[in-house]
C-alpha cells in the first residue's frame, strides 16, 4: 500500500518548523551573504551589508577563492579537513564501544554512567581546555608528572596531535550519546536471530548491529563534524601555532581583527554550503534507508 | 593586564585565580580599514591624512555620523582635530553617582579606582572592552554610555571625533595635566590635547628567560635575528598584532617605515616571517607576560610594558630577575590615552577621574599594578623601581623620553595599504 500523502491541515503543522528556519537560518544566512558581498565603511572599518543582491561585488569572493584553491588558505582548509576527519575517527572509534557498552552491558549503571559522562561537558567547553593546557604545558602539574616518570615531552608545542586530541577530547559525548540513543533502540532480537542462524559474535556485530547502527552512527558524525569545522578555540588554546590554524581561525581573524571582514563571511558561506551538501547527503541516505525499511 | 599597541593591538587579562585557569582574551585591533579599492583620493593634507566623508560616501561607505572629515595625525603631519561641541564649562561640582569606566581588562589598579571612589564619594563600574573596533560600534550605536574610555590610540581617536563620540575637554578641570609628559601635552595626533590625556607609554622589545639565554645573544650583532633561531623553537612566542609582528620583520630587514605601503617591502616581510614560522613554530599570541614567568615560553617579542609586568607573575620563590629584556635600537614606541565621550552623563566627575590619574603618585600606584609606564614626567626610574618593585633584568623596558621621541610610531593606515598588510599577515598565520 502507497504512503498516505499528508496534506491540508497537517502540511500547516510544519508551518512553525519552517518558520524557525527561515527565521533562524536563512536569514541570517542571507544576511551573511550580504557582508560577504556587501562593502566595508571607509572610517569605521566595520561591514556595510548590501541587502539588495544586484549590488553585491565579488571581488573579496574570488580573491578568497583563489587564495583557497592556490594561496595561503588552502593549507588552511586541507588541514582542517584532515583535522576534523581524523578527529570524527578517533571519536568514533572511543565513542562506540562506550555507546554499545551503555546500550547492552550497563545495566543498572547504565544511568549513573551516562552521567559520569555528561558531568563534566558542563564546564564550559573553554574552560576545560584552558584546564589541559594548563596541566599539560611544560610548567604545568600533569607534564611534571610525566617527567616524574620519565616522560619528558612539550606537549603543548604547537603541534596537530594537541589540537586533534582537544578536538576529539571536547566533541566526543556529542558523538557517544546520539550512538547511545540509536543502540539502544536497536531491535537486538535481530542480533540474536543472527546469532541462532550461526553468526558468530563478530559476524554479527559486521552484518547486522553495524548496518542497523548505520544511520545513527552517519547522524553522530555530522553532529560533531558541524562544530568542528567552525572550531577556532581549540587551536587557540592548545597550540596557537600559525601550523595549526584552522579555517575557524581565519573566520575569527577576517572577522574580528582585519581590514576584510567580507572575506571571513565568505568563508562562513562557503564552510555552510560544504556542510549542507554533507547534511544533504545525510539526509537522502537515511530517506532512502526509511523507504527500503516501509517496503 | 593591556597589552595593545599602536593599531591592531591585543590585550588580555591575566589568568585568574593562583591556577591560572581563567583566560579572558582579548582582541584590540585599531587601524583596520578594509576596502583595498578605496580611499585612493585620500589626501595627505598639511595637517594630516585627511579622510571626506562625502567622499567616502560617494564610495559606499556609511560615515555618515559625522559632518567633519577623518582626520589622522602623523608625527611628520600632526593634525588639528576638528571641534564638535563645546567643552563644559567651567566652576562645575562634580556629579554623584556611579561612573562609567570603559577600559582594557585589569587596564587599571583596582586599589587606585578605589582611591578614587573614596576621595570624591562615587563608584566606578569598569565596563570592559576587547577590541576598538567593538568598543566604537557600542559608542556608535549607543548600546553603552562611558563618561570615560581608557586606553583607546591614536587610530582610534580620528574615528571617534569623526562620529561626534568624543567631547573636548576643560583643562581647568584637569590641572595635573601639566604632570604629562612635555612632548605629548601636544601629540601629533590631537594638537592641542583638544580630547585626549595620554595616559600610558611603550615600546615593542625582546623578552626573555635569563636562565635560557644569554643577553649577548641579543646584543653582539643582530638582536632581533634572535626571533628567527630554531634553537628556541616551539618555545617562542610572537604578537598576535599584525602591526607590530610585521613590523618586527621590516624593522630586521632594515627597514624603518612601519606604515609602508610598498607592496615588494611588505611581501619580503612576509617571507621573513614565513622563514620565522619555519624555523621556530612560533606561537602567535598576547600571553607571554604569563607565559614565560611560567616558565612556558624562553623568549618572545612583546610590549615593553608586559616585560615590566612579568616579575608578577612568576610563581611564587623565583628570582625575579629570571626575566630579561632586550630594547632593539631600533623599534616602535607608542601611547595611549583617556577621553570622555559626548554622551558622558557625568563629565565633571569623568574630568576629575582623568585627573586622579594624571597625578603622580597615583599614576605610580596605577603602574605598580598595570606595569606599562604613565605618560608622565618628574617620574625618576627610582621612583619607578620603588613603586613597583621590577628587577634590575628588565630595566631595559622602561621607555626613556629620548627612546619615546627616537622610536618609530605607527599610525592609521589607508585602507589599500592596510589590506596589503593583512594580506602578509594572512599568509604567516595560515601556515
Amino acid at each position: 500500500m502507497r504512503p498516505r500523502r499528508a496534506g491540508g491541515p497537517w502540511t500547516a503543522l510544519a508551518t512553525p518548523g519552517v518558520a524557525w528556519l527561515v527565521a533562524m537560518f536563512l536569514v541570517p544566512l542571507y544576511a551573511v551573504a550580504c557582508i560577504a558581498f556587501g562593502r566595508i565603511d571607509p572610517i569605521f572599518r566595520d561591514a556595510v551589508p548590501q541587502w539588495n543582491p544586484l549590488g553585491w561585488r565579488f571581488e573579496e569572493a574570488g580573491a578568497v577563492l583563489a587564495s583557497i584553491t592556490t594561496g595561503p588558505l588552502r593549507a588552511v582548509a586541507l588541514r582542517t579537513v584532515a583535522y576534523v576527519v581524523v578527529a570524527m575517527i578517533l571519536s568514533l572509534a572511543l565513542g562506540f564501544p562506550i555507546a554499545y557498552y551503555l546500550a547492552r552491558h550497563a545495566g543498572r549503571w547504565r544511568l549513573a554512567l551516562l552521567a559520569l559522562i555528561v558531568v563534566p561537558y558542563w564546564v564550559n567547553y573553554l574552560m576545560r581546555m584552558m584546564a589541559w593546557y594548563n596541566l599539560l604545558s611544560p610548567s604545568g602539574l600533569g607534564a611534571r608528572l610525566l617527567r616524574l616518570v620519565g616522560l619528558e615531552h612539550n606537549w603543548m608545542d604547537g603541534s596537530s596531535v594537541a589540537v586533534v586530541l582537544g578536538l576529539v577530547y571536547g566533541y566526543v559525548p556529542f558523538i557517544i550519546l546520539p550512538l547511545y540513543a540509536t543502540l539502544e533502540r536497536l531491535d537486538w532480537r535481530l542480533v540474536e536471530a543472527a546469532r541462532d542462524l550461526g553468526a558468530g559474535p563478530r559476524a554479527a556485530f559486521r552484518l547486522v548491529t553495524l548496518p542497523l547502527a548505520r544511520a545513527g552512527t552517519a547522524a553522530a558524525c555530522v553532529l560533531i563534524a558541524l562544530p568542528m569545522f567552525g572550531d577556532y578555540y581549540t587551536n587557540d588554546l592548545l597550540s596557537r601555532s600559525p601550523r595549526t590554524e584552522m579555517l575557524g581561525n581565519q573566520i575569527d581573524f577576517y572577522l574580528n581583527a582585519s581590514s576584510q571582514p567580507q572575506r571571513g563571511a565568505v568563508l562562513v558561506l562557503l564552510l555552510s554550503l560544504l556542510l549542507l551538501v554533507g547534511l544533504s547527503s545525510y539526509l537522502r541516505s537515511t530517506e532512502r534507508t526509511a523507504r527500503e525499511r516501509r517496503r | 593586564m593591556e597589552r595593545h599597541r599602536a593599531g591592531h593591538p591585543r590585550k588580555q587579562a591575566p589568568f585568574l585565580g593562583g591556577d591560572q585557569f581563567v583566560e579572558a582574551r582579548h582582541a584590540r585591533y585599531g587601524s583596520t580599514v578594509r576596502r583595498r579599492d578605496f580611499l585612493r583620493r585620500a589626501a595627505v593634507t598639511g595637517t594630516g591624512l585627511a579622510i571626506a566623508p562625502s567622499v567616502l560616501a560617494a564610495c559606499g561607505g556609511d560615515s555618515g555620523d559625522g559632518d567633519g572629515s577623518l582626520s589622522i595625525g602623523t608625527p611628520d603631519a600632526p593634525v588639528t582635530l576638528p571641534t564638535v561641541g563645546e567643552a563644559i564649562a567651567d566652576g562645575l561640582s562634580p556629579e554623584s553617582g556611579t561612573l562609567e569606566l570603559l577600559n582594557w581588562a585589569d587596564y587599571a589598579n583596582p586599589e587606585s579606582l578605589a582611591a578614587f571612589e573614596a576621595a570624591l564619594g562615587v563608584k566606578v563600574n569598569v565596563t570592559i572592552y576587547d577590541n576598538e573596533e567593538a568598543a566604537l560600534l557600542k559608542l556608535r550605536n549607543g548600546t553603552f554610555a562611558p563618561d570615560v574610555i581608557m586606553g583607546m590610540t591614536d587610530t582610534a581617536l580620528a574615528r571617534l571625533v569623526a562620529a561626534e563620540l568624543l567631547q573636548p575637554l576643560n583643562k581647568g578641570y584637569i590641572p595635573n595635566f601639566s604632570n604629562v609628559i612635555v612632548g605629548l601635552q601636544n601629540p601629533y595626533y590631537d594638537l592641542g590635547a583638544q580630547y585626549t590625556v595620554p595616559y600610558v607609554i611603550y615600546g615593542n622589545g625582546i623578552v626573555y628567560r635569563t636562565d635560557v639565554i644569554d643577553r649577548s645573544r641579543f646584543t653582539d650583532g643582530d638582536g632581533l635575528g634572535a626571533m628567527w633561531d630554531a634553537t628556541y623553537a616551539g618555545r617562542l612566542a610572537v604578537l598576535d598584532s599584525y602591526r607590530d609582528t610585521i613590523s618586527m620583520a621590516l624593522i630586521r630587514d632594515g627597514i624603518t617605515d612601519v606604515n609602508t605601503g610598498d607592496e615588494a617591502v611588505l611581501r619580503a616581510a612576509g617571507d621573513s616571517l614565513r622563514a620565522l614560522r619555519e624555523a621556530t613554530n612560533p606561537k602567535v599570541d598576547i600571553l607571554s607576560y604569563q607565559e614565560l614567568p611560567a616558565g612556558n615560553r624562553d623568549i618572545a617579542f612583546t610590549w615593553a610594558g608586559d616585560a615590566l609586568s612579568m616579575p608578577g607573575y612568576l610563581p611564587e620563590g623565583v628570582d625575579p630577575n629570571v626575566i630579561g629584556f632586550w630594547w632593539p635600537p631600533t623599534t616602535v614606541t607608542a601611547n595611549d590615552f583617556m577621553c570622555i565621550p559626548r554622551t558622558s552623563s557625568k563629565p565633571v566627575l569623568a574630568h576629575a577621574f582623568i585627573n586622579f590619574f594624571s597625578d603622580r603618585d597615583e599614576a605610580l600606584r596605577n603602574a605598580s599594578f598595570v606595569g606599562y609606564q604613565p605618560a608622565l614626567q618628574g617620574i625618576s626610574i627610582d621612583d619607578y623601581r620603588a613603586a613597583t618593585g621590577i628587577p634590575e633584568s628588565v630595566l631595559d623596558a622602561l621607555v626613556t623620553p629620548e627612546r619615546y621621541e627616537s622610536g618609530l610610531r605607527m599610525y592609521s593606515l589607508e585602507p589599500a595599504v592596510d589590506a596589503l598588510w593583512n594580506d602578509v599577515w594572512a599568509g604567516f598565520t595560515a601556515g
